[in-house]
């Protein structure tokens, strides 16, 4: 017996001594990402993943980020939230307490976002969530960001659009209740509306819950009470079966949509159906100029698809992790140190240019940034029809 | 060949026979010491050690996330996982199993209450030193804990009574949500209800009376169940259960008073891991004794044959009113748990996928059985985390698992089997066990 | 009056896709006893297969290589997408389920729902989660009659779906196999001891329900031309409820069950706010389940859970 110990023992002695005991460590910016690649929305991880991807090739050919004269190799902690609530606090507190990085990007949807992001503000972590219009996710928290523009604004803006361009005074509005970004917008919207058309100028107000697939009898309604146009601020997926049903229902009048609209598959999905439709977004893919253009067409070329909002918002937040680290000065080595100064400079970038306009944090760390409104053209791409500023 | 085959089999089977004539010696009290042993010596020595063997920090969930991420790991993660733990656990378990069988004799001569104290103890004392180390520990070992109270709950329907209930996620909304309100309206400045009414300094004292408040609400709501189960058993119930759940959430979803499908979200801070080590423990001894009660055995008559069980003067309507209770009972503090630790809850928490998570840990702990509970929360839980880098695969091999799982045995892996306290803390040597007879029969 | 014509045909159309569903769920838990809980995911893979082929012959007629009207083509992809999907289902019960069959029902739900989050996964895997549109295959063209606008497709999924569920009745009542499957509904212990092929008709079972499922996949994507690998959740456990609403092994049940869910659904939502569908629609089920408790067609003594 006592001669298998003194065996174990001493192959213990002999790998300590000849493991290579001290390892150089290169200091490292590591930056995490917390991405539904599974569960509902696969399709928005994986254009996070993508952006995420594309501009870690940019910061490597540049040798990495470039802070007080030094670069530092860029890593990405990417990792699967599975589109639920508590696994995305458990990836924020894995990536923040094990794979310490500096920085988090995401989750997406407002639904992980609003508990993730109470656990990055908890350890002091800066986070920006690109997608995440729900007003909770930064209320109150200094270390938490965004990189799109909030509900509240968007909902006057299409309002404002819809009355002056078309004149209309009676609208319909479809909405999933049960998934929090198409709700608080169809809020917005109606009480934007209202206010300019006095109240119960809102004729319709329907709703159906997240993966209906068939709206039948909430259009038959919609259309039964005389509205003039149909605002839906729904995803790509809900917005091709939403318009065509409409349209087989006998609708012929304008739809109107959001931010959510403006993905590729939207058109792709929708096909003929979308032609000649509006939206408000972040930017518009076609006819889109300079460093946006540049963007949709690598995106387009490496991963075979026009990058949605999703991926162009991502790749702003990286890019604006990026110049907040690139303004800190100096990177200490004591992480904690090192995020709240990230943070600080965060709080303070001015006008950052991205491709999905300029942006200035709130104190909130909201971006002041314009909407833009896209109209789907008859060969199917997003024509810029306008843009509208705060 | 099959020399030595038969060879290869002699000499692992004598191994088996060796170390386990070598352990078997060793109570649970001595078990326990060498966890102890083991976590203080990590706390120490583990960042030191993990460094010289070239890891980059200590390996969180016992090295599996390392050595998926980086298979050249393996050997040097494995190295520190046996001498951080198997090493000093059974080195130590071994060498102070004589003591330690005395102690625990010593202890029974007591009320057994004071031995299963100390038990408990040293166990959140385990639990405690191991999950220090992080901060992703903690959570992870919270909603572990959380996963097992709801785990055996459930198997109070599906495993004793032998119900097939889809509505545990309803419940565990019910109790989430009701919990939250209670704690938010009370001691938090929030834009939905208003200013705090108390001061937050009551808060941590209030917060079982919050879960217990989550609790009984939920229980409230298996009475919609619970009713129609007079009538109708099984895949009925089913469906009637799953009915529930929807309507469960899309209550919620309409209920702009608790942030409809935005959610409720500024809970306090109340869910620490003391916290929930001793709501987990209540539930696990309250459980226990349940199932092992005449309610236990008559639960157990009804899921066997209804009709015998009436006319052997088992009151079954009684019987499931109560059983549909309790399960949804501790469904409702597990939520109100759920609801604190992440500090956020909405609707869509509590839908088909939890419900899909709750039935793969009770069919996979094992039905019937209050360890097959805490195997199957435990294991499943942290599997889900340990499986991490696989990504979407993840979703592959755990699924693969189980169904392998449920082919070769069918009621999972620990079916059947309740705790017996006494016979757990009992000292394991044949000549402290007689010594102390007495005292654990009675 | 045309409001709730309109109506009607909406929820004709919608209860139609539950009811195909819900008929291999139904088979399946008539004549094994299982909950078939991967059914969903099946209906989710026929529909992806439905996809491939409808790509595939479009491709191979617009080459030329064969000339072919619309209409045609997608009587082929159900065809032919029936068939391939049989082969999944009877892989599923060969796989997941058989091994299971003295083991409890609920152990075999679990596997099910293993291997419905397998089928997803694997479709996520393959595939990516770019969501695909449905290939158009026949043209929609909306009829207003008085104000009821009804589309050929509306017209064609009732029609095909109405079609099938009769081609079902008859296959169970007028053939040999049919025989054996409702001799195997009757007793699952005693009659396969009388000779009756216990894994052919289990296989069979399974099989005839996939194909169903298939077509309905096939039928979901003329209809609502978006597919994605989650879209068999929801309906596998709505199918689920419509199936043991029906009563159990009924295909009349199933059937009037798969309709009156989806004639729910779109009702309650015409009358009250819309918000509130679920939550109406199944208090109504849970109405229906209090004071009928062993559905329509069921029977009292068959709601024993073998464990």
């Amino acid at each position: 017996m006592r001669k298998s110990w003194v065996f174990i023992i001493s192959c213990i002695v002999i790998s300590l001594i000849f493991i290579p005991s001290a390892w150089c460590k290169t200091k490292t910016i590591k930056i995490g990402i917390n991405a539904p690649m599974t569960g509902d929305i696969p399709k928005v991880g994986e254009g996070t993943k993508y952006a995420a991807e594309m501009w870690l090739e940019d910061v490597k050919a540049a040798g990495g980020i470039a802070v007080g004269g030094k670069k530092y190799p860029v890593k990405l902690v990417i990792e699967d939230n599975e589109s639920k609530a508590e696994s995305a606090v458990k990836v924020n507190t894995k990536m923040i307490t094990e794979d310490e990085v500096l920085v988090i990007v995401g989750p997406q949807a407002s639904k992980q976002a609003i508990p993730a992001g109470e656990v990055a503000n908890n350890y002091k972590t800066p986070m920006i969530s690109p997608w995440s219009t729900n007003p909770d996710t930064t209320k109150d928290r200094p270390y938490v960001f965004r990189g799109c523009f909030l509900d509240p604004f968007q909902g006057p803006v299409l309002a404002n659009f819809i009355k002056g361009e078309f004149g209309f005074t009676k609208a319909a509005v479809l909405y999933d209740v049960a998934s929090d970004y198409p709700k608080g917008l169809a809020e917005f919207f109606k009480q934007a509306w209202e206010k300019l058309n006095g109240p119960g100028s809102v004729v319709a107000f329907e709703s159906f819950t997240t993966k209906d697939a068939d709206f039948s009898s909430q259009l038959t309604k919609i259309i039964k009470s005389g509205a003039q146009v149909l605002f839906t601020p729904q995803y790509y997926n809900e917005v091709a079966l939403i318009v065509q049903q409409a349209h087989e229902l006998g609708w012929n009048k304008p739809i109107v949509g959001s931010d959510s609209w403006g993905s590729a598959e939207t058109v792709q999905l929708c096909g003929k159906d979308c032609y000649g439709l509006f939206f408000s977004t972040h930017y518009a893919a076609a006819g889109a100029k300079g460093k946006t253009k540049e963007f949709i067409d690598r995106y387009n070329k490496k991963y075979g698809y026009v990058p949605d909002d999703v991926a162009a918002l991502t790749w702003d937040s990286l890019g604006i992790v990026k110049t907040a680290i690139e303004h800190v000065g100096k990177l200490t080595g004591n992480i904690e140190k090192d995020r709240k100064n990230v943070r600080d400079a965060m709080a303070k970038v001015k006008e950052y240019d991205g491709i999905t306009g300029k942006m200035t944090f709130t104190e909130d760390g909201d971006p002041i940034k314009c909407a833009v409104i896209v109209r789907i053209s008859n060969k199917g791409e997003y024509e810029f029809y306008k843009s509208v500023c705060p | 060949m099959n020399e030595e085959y038969g060879k290869i089999i002699g000499i692992t089977h004598s191994i088996k026979r060796k170390a386990r004539s070598l352990f078997s010696e060793v109570p649970l009290l001595g078990w326990l010491f060498g966890m102890l042993i083991a976590v203080i010596l990590e706390r120490y020595v583990g960042e030191a050690l993990a460094e010289s063997l070239g890891l980059s920090k200590i390996p969180m969930l016992f090295g599996v996330v390392m050595m998926l991420k980086n298979p050249l790991m393996i050997p040097s993660t494995v190295l520190y996982l046996f001498t951080i733990f198997v090493l000093p656990i059974s080195v130590v378990a071994r060498l102070i199993s004589g003591p330690a069988n005395r102690v625990a004799a010593k202890l029974l001569d007591l009320p057994i209450l004071i031995s299963v104290i100390i038990h408990i103890g040293l166990l959140y004392a385990v639990l405690y030193l191991w999950s220090e180390a992080s901060a992703y520990r903690v959570l992870t070992l919270k909603l572990t804990l959380i996963a097992v109270i709801l785990t055996l709950s459930l198997n109070v329907v599906n495993g004793y009574m032998g119900e097939f209930s889809c509505s545990h996620p309803g419940f565990m909304a019910l109790g989430a949500y009701a919990a939250s309100v209670f704690t938010v309206v009370l001691f938090v400045d929030d834009k939905l209800f208003g200013h705090a009414l108390l001061p937050a300094a009551l808060a941590p004292f209030m917060f079982p009376i919050a879960l217990i408040i989550g609790g009984i609400v939920a229980a409230f709501g298996a009475l919609v169940i619970a009713i129609p189960s007079f009538r109708t058993r099984g895949d009925y119930l089913a469906i009637i259960s799953l009915a529930f759940m929807f309507i469960v959430k899309s209550m919620i979803e309409n209920l702009e008073v608790v942030g409809g499908p935005r959610g409720l979200s500024s809970q306090p801070d109340l869910a620490s891991l003391p916290t929930v080590f001793i709501w987990t423990v209540a539930c696990i001894w309250v459980t226990n004794n349940f199932v092992r009660s005449t309610m236990g055995k008559a639960l157990n008559a009804v899921r066997d044959d209804e009709v015998a069980a009436n006319a052997m003067t088992v009151n079954t309507r009684r019987t499931k009113i109560t059983a549909f209770l309790f399960a949804a009972f501790w469904a409702g503090v597990a939520g109100g748990l759920f609801a604190h630790v992440l500090r956020y809850v909405n609707p869509g928490t509590f839908g088909l996928q939890k419900l899909a998570e709750v039935l793969a840990m009770v069919y996979f702990g094992g039905l019937n059985s209050v360890y097959g509970s805490i195997v199957g929360g435990v294991s499943l839980s942290m599997l889900g985390e340990a499986l991490r880098p696989l990504e979407i695969f993840k979703w592959i091999i755990i699924p693969l698992l189980l169904i392998l799982i449920m082919i070769y045995r069918p009621t999972g892996l620990v079916a059947f089997k309740e705790f017996n306290v006494g016979k757990l803390v009992m000292p394991k040597n044949k000549s402290d066990q007689r010594k102390s007879d007495g005292a654990a029969s009675g | 009056m045309t409001f709730f014509f309109q109506n009607l045909i909406n929820a004709l159309q919608w209860g139609s896709f539950y009811a195909l569903i819900a008929l291999g769920y139904s088979m399946v838990y008539g004549i094994l006893m299982l909950f078939n809980f991967a059914h969903g995911d099946i209906f989710m893979v026929g529909a992806y297969i439905g996809f491939g082929v409808a790509t595939g012959v479009t491709a191979l007629a617009s080459f030329g290589a064969i000339v072919l009207p619309k209409w045609l083509i997608l009587v082929l992809t159900i065809i032919i997408s029936m068939f391939l999907t049989s082969f999944v289902g009877m892989l599923v019960e060969r796989l997941g389920y058989r091994p299971l069959r003295e083991a409890p029902r609920a152990s075999a739900a679990i596997t099910g729902l293993m291997i419905g989050i397998i089928l997803e996964t694997g479709n996520l895997a393959l595939l990516g989660a770019q969501r695909v549109r449905f290939p158009t295959l026949i043209k929609s063209e909306t009829y207003n009659i008085s104000g009821v606008f009804v589309t050929n497709k509306k017209i064609m999924i009732v029609v095909v779906s109405l079609m099938l569920m009769l081609a079902l009745h008859q296959f169970v009542r007028r053939t040999k196999w049919g025989m054996a499957m409702r001799a195997m509904a009757f007793d699952f212990v005693v009659v396969p001891l009388m000779g009756v092929p216990i894994n052919t008709i289990a296989a069979m079972t399974f099989a005839i329900g996939s194909a169903l499922a298939a077509a309905a996949g096939i039928l979901f994507g003329v209809a609502y031309p978006v597919l994605d690998p989650y879209m068999g959740i929801v309906f596998g456990w709505k199918a689920f409820v419509a199936a043991i609403l029906g009563g159990r092994g009924s295909i009349l049940g199933a059937t009037l069950a798969g309709f009156l869910l989806g004639f729910l659904e779109i009702f309650v939502a015409m009358i009250f706010p819309s918000t509130l569908r679920d939550l109406i629609a199944y208090s109504i089920i849970l109405l229906i389940l209090t004071f009928r408790p062993h559905g329509f067609f069921g029977e009292p003594y068959s709601a024993r859970l073998r464990l």
